[in-house]
């Protein structure tokens, strides 16, 4: 292939695809290279999609997009083998906030988009790696073919072969990262309703700590879909060596658990997945997002926000991406001198915008989510306060003594000392 | 198939939609590697039970069924697996994601 590009993206998922999109709208050429099927076929996360940026990006979206059902109620739960408890919070202003998707789908529908406004996307290519030519990337490899173009963006996700091929990333720390394994279950859409107690475009997000990873750090979770409830869990790998059951059993248990089960009860199995996910935000960005002839967005930058309950990855991505192809329109229109120090205005523009401000106000968060008593202790003594305190039997169940009682091995100040670290980086 | 008992992780697999390439695109660099590693991770952490323990303290790899995560190779404590993406358009075809 002889043609040259303006701008060559690596990945078509949410981060690439918007970048392409926004790039080829303005009138550049545009490659995005994908390995799968087609856009959204190697794309897995747990379930919901946060609507602020796509409120600005893609206003069209609300008719357009593959939305299963805006989020209106968020659980909480702490759950043992025999009990859980849950906080549930429920609003009536569900518009434009979050909404469950099938990621497949709404990455096919941003590639659409994409090839909308002219960019070309060339699927079942994996990029081998980056064509760096005195230390600047002018291209990619794919097979027995190389492509070029005036910058290269890599959008490959959070398994970043590419960019540690071309030493451009370090290989990836375990503690960095969490394995996630879903299952995807066909209920139909009104014993969902029935179930989650929801109207037809309503959904649920629920995350789950405790029995559901057998007390390792990490947490289950639960979307509700139309017709579907994508169900799942994400191990720690820094705590990997924990897991006393192979991951793809300890799904399973947490599925069978009595409060679970009845929930999915006569379901069918539509969809197993696993996937990585960055699970330590900055902290494992590359340790540059940009240089001479590159710049990196989405996953692989580390853009994705873990904060233990709340857990933002698709926005920051398509966040990421528009500002990579904002500062590539303006260095096009000035030239196209793509080196690393006219790039800085990427890195200039992500601080300017969300992406940044957000993850370095949580750039500790990981300080205290790595704490192993919140997914082992605390789910087992909320558990066992609560049972004791209701267990009514004609002796006298005060606060302080059933909490002297039930609290097991923690100490208060064990208690003050998380709470400090939950309060102060998250 | 009935959802009221653990379903074999294969029979889990089976939902998905495959076209699996011939060639394996991860291999054990080194199997007597993993016969010295004592934690042996791959076989807890790979969502697909691509990893099943050989005799003799080796480690058995299937490429069959294998989601394409990359868990294997961040967990391998001897960096003794090589990983690939599968070649063109082969590999797990994810419906929902």
């Amino acid at each position: 292939m002889s043609i040259k590009f303006d701008a060559i993206i690596v990945g078509a998922g949410p981060a690439g695809l918007t970048a392409a999109q926004r790039l080829a709208s303005k009138g550049l050429k545009v490659l995005v290279v994908e390995r799968g099927r087609k856009p959204g076929s190697k794309n897995v996360y747990g379930g919901r999609i946060y609507a602020h940026v796509l409120d600005k990006l893609y206003p069209e979206y609300v008719k357009e997009a593959p939305v299963e059902r805006w989020v209106r109620k968020e659980r909480i739960s702490f759950l043992t083998e025999d009990s859980g408890t849950t906080i549930e919070f429920e609003t009536n202003n569900v518009e434009h906030k979050s909404f469950t998707a099938s990621l497949s789908d709404f990455t096919e529908w941003l590639g659409k988009k994409a090839e909308a406004a002219g960019a070309v996307i060339i699927s079942e290519s994996p990029v081998d790696s980056l064509v760096v030519k005195e230390g600047t990337v002018v291209g990619i490899r794919s097979g027995n073919d190389e492509v070029y173009g005036d910058v290269v963006i890599s959008a490959e996700g959070i398994n970043r072969l590419v960019l540690e091929r071309s030493g451009l990333a370090p290989k990836l720390e375990p503690q960095m990262v969490g394995v996630g394994v879903k299952e995807v279950i066909k209920l139909g859409r009104k014993v969902i309703n029935d179930r989650f107690n929801v109207d037809d475009d309503e959904g649920v997000a629920w995350a789950i700590a405790g029995f559901s990873t057998h007390y390792v750090p990490g947490g289950a979770f639960i979307y509700t879909n139309k017709d579907e409830i994508t169900l799942g869990l994400v191990i720690y790998l820094g705590h990997g060596s924990k897991v006393d059951v192979p991951v793809y059993d300890m799904v399973e248990e947490f599925r069978l658990h009595p409060f679970i089960n009845r929930l999915i009860k006569d379901g069918q199995l539509l969809e197993y997945s696993g996937h990585l996910t960055p699970i330590m935000g900055l902290n494992a960005s590359p340790p540059s997002l940009y240089g001479n002839g590159y710049l990196v967005v989405g996953d692989a930058a580390g853009f994705l926000l873990h904060g233990g309950i709340i857990i933002r990855g698709v926005d920051f991505a398509i966040e990421s991406g528009r500002v990579a192809a904002d500062a590539i329109i303006k260095i096009h229109e000035e030239g196209g001198k793509y080196d690393g120090s006219s790039l800085s205005l990427y890195g200039n523009m992500l601080e300017e915008s969300f992406v940044m401000k957000e993850l370095r106000a949580f750039r500790n968060a990981h300080r205290a989510l790595d704490e192993p008593r919140l997914y082992n202790d605390y789910a087992k003594f909320i558990n066992a306060f609560l049972k004791r305190y209701f267990d009514v039997d004609g002796t006298p169940r005060k606060i302080f003594s059933t909490f002297k009682e039930t609290k097991g091995n923690l100490t208060i100040l064990d208690m003050m000392r998380d709470m400090t670290k939950v309060v102060t980086n998250l | 198939m009935s959802m009221e008992r653990k379903i074999p992780i294969e029979e889990r697999l089976n939902s998905n939609a495959w076209d699996v390439d011939e060639r394996p695109h991860i291999r054990i660099k080194d199997p007597d590697q993993c016969r010295k590693c004592d934690s042996k991770p791959c076989l807890y952490l790979c969502p697909a039970r691509c990893y099943t323990p050989g005799s003799n303290g080796t480690v058995l790899f299937s490429h069959e069924g294998c989601v394409e995560c990359g868990t294997c190779r961040v967990v391998c404590p001897n960096d003794a697996i090589e990983w690939n993406y599968p070649r063109s358009g082969y590999g797990v075809q994810f419906r929902f994601g």
